[in-house]
């Protein structure tokens, strides 16, 4: 159903119910009023009629004449019921019908009227008689009549029992006599159409920049003059509007990226396997030429398929580093497995660089909470960087410790080239981009050192950076263990799992 | 192919990959393991795995879930469990362990750092706390304080016998500097870092066997874990 038939028509039924309610109850007061009334004039006039009944039972009464001869309940001396007030004639609005004037029957003890014109006086009337012998007829909504049946004060005779009849007037009205009562309810309907109008046309608007705003992908802003509901729906829209066209903006935005990133990363891939696909190449020539394998090329195609795993890790962790809220899947783990991980994805590799790759973990668990899938990475980019860029007889050691009752700290200390204090600063400033992961670095700053910083920021760790005497470089983890009332898991295997949390 | 020895120790290794569950293989029965690879993955009983030491399981198989199979080899087995898996996803490790697992190795990996692993597990360290250690020719009396080399009884100091107990607890694994220095010497009588050197060269000297004791560069010392064969 359309907003102005709704209106409308729950405005109708509004009227149509209230008039109703009045209409009743108007007629009820009114006829309590004429009863009231009725009955006071019959019981007064009743003390001076005993003979004039007496003696002509049968033309008694008829059309009540009052006793200074004038029609209809005699007003003025004769006071309306308390709280209601005859209106005065002239208040009679021409259309209505004035009450007719009461109207009297006698009847005898058995019930039988004189006058051939009266009605039936029914038995049950009687029963319903209270102690002044007064008893109100059912009111009817047939027609505007009231009744009442009094009991003569004589206890004998012919006329001992009366019939007056009379019909409703203006007395105990609530609603203005005549139709002039409609007018409001007309007027109110009226102002429903006029205001329905102009509102139902405004959400039309809405709704036609609403759809306008969404067929340009939320583009066009939603215009909304004024400070009603209306306009406060627009805005609303118009917010919606925004946030949808914000989210839309970012989801381009990090899609471009991500095919970007991927494109490059597909590129930076493919250097590394041509690298490899090249040693093979020449080494299955080598064979087939009776000769043996060059241990060098051998090595440097294994450097290249390691590099190869660790840029493939470290595009992993990017994908969930570079979100604006990236999310942490943090459990317990023993960073002793973190560490005894790391040292057996590197050290082979270390093995053909002639690097010496250690490690050293105390005989008591190392309980953090962290994502373990990036820390590993984190601290594996340590590691890997420190054997990558090492030379021939050099040495990576790994020190894990506890620090005092909750604190632990994680060393790695090579005696490399170092890095430039220079360098190290424009890592830590850059922060992660997909770029730092992919950087093929010659120089040795840092394959995924930005990633490993981004790690420890978000694990609430630090990650600090020193020159080691006589050249090479320490790196130390550091930060929270488990509470130590949970810390208590030493086991003489430091390679065993202790991510399972029991 | 060399034949396995009959005391060769039985691994299961569940991977789909036909190459990479040939190479895993070849490796292990290089270093003298007796593997055994299933293509599939399925329902082992407790009977399959009687007769098995150790279980490579990738965590990817096609068409059953990695982490069924880990439940279900713990339901019937206390046998070891390394998993192979190839999502870098924390979740999915942290489940697997949690499930049970023992270890977990991320691919790529080299494939003697496998073999390494599978040896690691196996290896049931020979720890009595308060008893004696037997590392190959070398043999520590904890509670009379002896220590023995070939079955020849060798005079240390206190220090000397603190050092050698420190190392010898964890054959294998580097002991760093500082944790020898707080538990081996007394500051008021032994002196400080410095002098843990000149104890560690004694006691080479006096054990007799030069490679039993090796430095580690940038950590401290460690005990050959096969005790000087």
């Amino acid at each position: 159903m359309k907003l102005r038939t709704r209106l409308v028509l729950s405005s109708v039924l509004a009227i149509a119910a209230t008039v109703a309610a009045l209409a009743i109850y108007d007629g009820v007061a009114r006829r309590r009023a004429a009863r009231s009334l009725l009955i006071e004039i019959a019981a007064e006039h009743l003390a001076t009629q005993r003979e004039a009944c007496e003696a002509e039972p049968g033309g008694w009464g008829g059309e009540w004449v009052g006793p200074r001869g004038h029609r209809g309940p005699p007003a003025g001396r004769h006071r309306p019921p308390p709280g209601k007030h005859e209106p005065p004639p002239h208040e009679h609005a021409p259309d209505e019908p004035r009450p007719r004037p009461p109207r009297a029957w006698a009847y005898d003890g058995e019930l039988r009227a004189h006058a051939a014109d009266a009605p039936a006086l029914l038995p049950a009337w009687l029963d319903a008689m209270d102690d002044d012998g007064i008893a109100a007829l059912p009111l009817s909504w047939r027609n505007d009549d009231v009744a009442a049946v009094l009991r003569t004060p004589w206890a004998d005779g012919p006329c001992r029992y009366v019939l007056v009849q009379g019909s409703t007037g203006s007395w105990g009205a609530v609603l203005p006599s005549g139709r002039v009562w409609l007018l409001p309810a007309v007027v109110v309907l009226a102002a429903v159409m006029m205001v329905a109008g102009p509102m139902i046309r405004r959400i039309r608007q809405l709704t036609r920049a609403v759809e306008r705003s969404a067929s340009s992908a939320y583009d066009l802003s939603i215009p909304a003059l004024g400070s009603d509901e209306v306009a406060e729906l627009g805005r609303a829209f118009d917010r919606a509007a925004r946030r949808v066209r914000d989210e839309l903006e970012q989801r381009m935005r990090s899609e471009t990226a991500l095919r970007e990133f991927l494109a490059n990363t597909t590129h930076d891939l493919m250097i590394p396997l041509t690298v490899l696909q090249g040693h093979l190449a020449a080494l299955r020539d080598r064979v087939a030429g009776g000769q043996v394998p060059d241990a060098d090329m051998l090595r440097s195609a294994m450097n290249e398929a390691h590099y190869m795993g660790a840029l493939v890790h470290n595009l992993g962790a990017v994908a969930r580093l570079d979100g604006a809220a990236p999310s942490l899947q943090r459990t317990r783990v023993d960073l002793r497995d973190v560490v005894s991980r790391v040292r057996a994805r590197h050290r082979p590799i270390a093995r053909e660089a002639g690097v010496e790759l250690e490690d050293a973990v105390p005989a008591e668990a190392v309980l953090v909470d962290v994502d373990v899938t990036l820390i590993e990475q984190a601290v594996s980019n340590v590691v890997y960087n420190a054997v990558r860029y090492n030379h021939r007889g050099g040495h990576v050691a790994i020190v894990l410790e506890r620090v005092g009752d909750d604190r632990f700290a994680l060393h790695v200390v090579d005696d490399g080239p170092g890095i430039a204090p220079e360098q190290l600063a424009r890592v830590r400033e850059r922060g992660v981009r997909g770029d730092d992961a992919r950087t093929r670095a010659p120089q040795g700053q840092g394959l995924g050192l930005p990633i490993a910083l981004r790690v420890a920021q978000l694990h609430g760790l630090s990650l600090e950076f020193s020159a080691v005497d006589g050249g090479g470089l320490e790196v130390v983890l550091a930060g929270d263990r488990c509470r130590p009332q949970t810390d208590h898991a030493p086991r003489s295997d430091a390679s065993s799992s202790s991510a399972r949390l029991s | 192919m060399k034949p396995t020895s009959p005391s060769a120790p039985a691994v299961l290794v569940v991977e789909d990959d036909e190459q990479l569950g040939a190479q895993i293989v070849a490796h292990l029965r290089d270093a003298g393991f007796d593997p055994t690879l299933l293509r599939r993955g399925r329902a082992l009983t407790g009977d399959d795995l009687a007769l098995v030491q150790l279980v490579v399981l990738d965590l990817m198989l096609p068409g059953v879930s990695g982490m069924d199979m880990i439940a279900q080899i713990r339901a019937a087995a206390a046998v070891p469990i390394l998993v192979l898996s190839a999502r870098n996803d924390s979740a999915d490790k942290v489940r697997a362990l949690q499930l049970g697992a023992d270890d977990y190795m991320t691919k790529p990996f080299w494939p003697e750092e496998l073999v390494e692993r599978v040896r690691a597990r196996l290896r049931r360290p020979t720890l009595a706390p308060q008893g004696a250690i037997e590392l190959g020719r070398l043999r520590i009396d904890r509670s009379a304080r002896e220590v023995w080399v070939d079955g020849v009884r060798v005079e240390l100091t206190r220090v000397e016998f603190e050092f050698l107990l420190a190392l010898a607890e964890r054959p294998g694994a580097a002991i760093t500097r500082r944790v020898l220095v707080d538990r081996v010497l007394d500051p008021a009588r032994d002196g400080d870092a410095r002098t843990l050197d000149v104890h560690a060269s004694r006691l080479r000297k006096k054990l007799g066997v030069e490679e039993l004791i090796e430095t580690v560069w940038g950590i401290g010392y460690r005990l050959a874990h096969e005790g000087g064969r």
